[in-house]
């Protein structure tokens, strides 16, 4: 029987602590099956074995939690995550240059990682805490992300509260399309405006020609 | 044309592997989703409770009880898993027996639908 599994059977028996325990720890970053387990949470509610409100709000305060200890090891980790991460991306200067491109698009991208492109989220913790991002404003579009995640999650549960595993599947499917879909954009974009420059050498020519032009 | 850096070459290939990774996923959630309108069952594993295979299958909950020769209790929320160890049997066992069950129950005749009650003439 596979870790997933037997998290799944416990969530029968223990019910809420479970469901905390997995959405807090899968936030920080931990490999955690916690969309399929918000959406047997779902089915459990439409089939009467747990309530819908205490389901959500322990759902949300559980990934809440977590994502701030993301952000807190990110923001108080010092240089040793600093020195990690900047390793991990290819050196200083990229890490920097990383960061100059988070802190324009910093909110949306929290509250897109929180429910949308989830397997990004506990990098974005990490990262927002390194960038500085100011706590508060990570806070409200971690909450607002959050909130719409579990409530999703969980109404899809409810739902299609026969067939869990077969929705799990599907999406987890459909969110690595979306996200591998947002790479292709990014590198696609980058490589397009290279492109698109003009080469040192055309715009050498195109000095020479408009100095020939001015010759009488 | 430009000459591509070592660099730029990889982004290249970051992005091929990316756009296969996209066609790839997308590929699967249809096929997962055309599969699922034509297949409603899932597969039984041992996380489930007896009354999620019964809900699952659309199968009275006192017939897979009675399958694992259980006393149908309405908040039994025990997984197969728990169940298999307190009987010390394995749980492909007791799967095996629900699969068993839920076959017998859809070949079974079913008894005719009551009839109905809105006072309309019958055909």
């Amino acid at each position: 029987m596979s870790f997933s599994d037997y998290l799944l059977s416990t969530l029968g028996v223990y019910g809420l602590p479970v469901l905390f325990g997995v959405l807090f720890v899968g936030s920080i970053g931990l490999p955690m099956p916690s969309s399929l387990l918000l959406l047997v949470a779902g089915s459990f509610v439409e089939q009467g074995d747990m309530s819908l409100w205490p389901v959500l709000v322990v759902s949300a305060t559980g990934a809440i939690l977590g994502d701030n200890i993301g952000y807190a090891l990110g923001r108080w980790g010092g240089r040793r995550v600093n020195n990690r991460i900047s390793r991990l991306i290819g050196g200083e200067a990229r890490l920097t240059r990383a960061k100059n491109w988070l802190k324009k698009r910093e909110g949306m991208t929290i509250f897109l990682t929180r429910w949308l492109l989830t397997p990004l989220g506990p990098i974005i913790n990490i990262t927002s805490g390194l960038t500085n991002y100011s706590w508060p404003r990570f806070l409200l579009y971690d909450v607002l992300g959050e909130a719409l995640w579990v409530t999703l999650y969980v109404l899809l549960g409810k739902f299609f509260s026969d067939s869990v595993q077969e929705m799990s599947a599907l999406l987890g499917d459909f969110t690595w399309m979306i996200v591998a879909l947002v790479v292709v954009a990014i590198i696609g974009w980058k490589l397009l405006s290279h492109l698109r420059s003009p080469t040192p050498a055309k715009t050498k020519t195109k000095a020479h020609d408009h100095l020939a032009d001015e010759t009488p | 044309m430009k000459k591509l850096s070592l660099s730029q070459w990889l982004l290249i290939g970051l992005f091929l592997v990316a756009l296969f990774a996209t066609g790839f996923f997308g590929f699967r959630a249809i096929r997962r989703a055309v599969y699922w309108s034509n297949h409603k069952d899932e597969q039984i594993k041992p996380w489930m409770s007896v009354r999620y295979v019964a809900h699952s299958y659309r199968v009275p909950p006192p017939v897979l009880f009675q399958a694992l020769e259980l006393e149908p209790t309405p908040r039994d929320k025990r997984p197969l898993r728990i169940i298999a160890r307190e009987q010390n049997k394995p749980v492909e066992i007791l799967i095996s027996k629900l699969d068993e069950a839920i076959k017998r129950f859809r070949q079974s005749p079913r008894p005719p639908p009551p009839p109905a009650t809105d006072g309309g003439t019958p055909p």
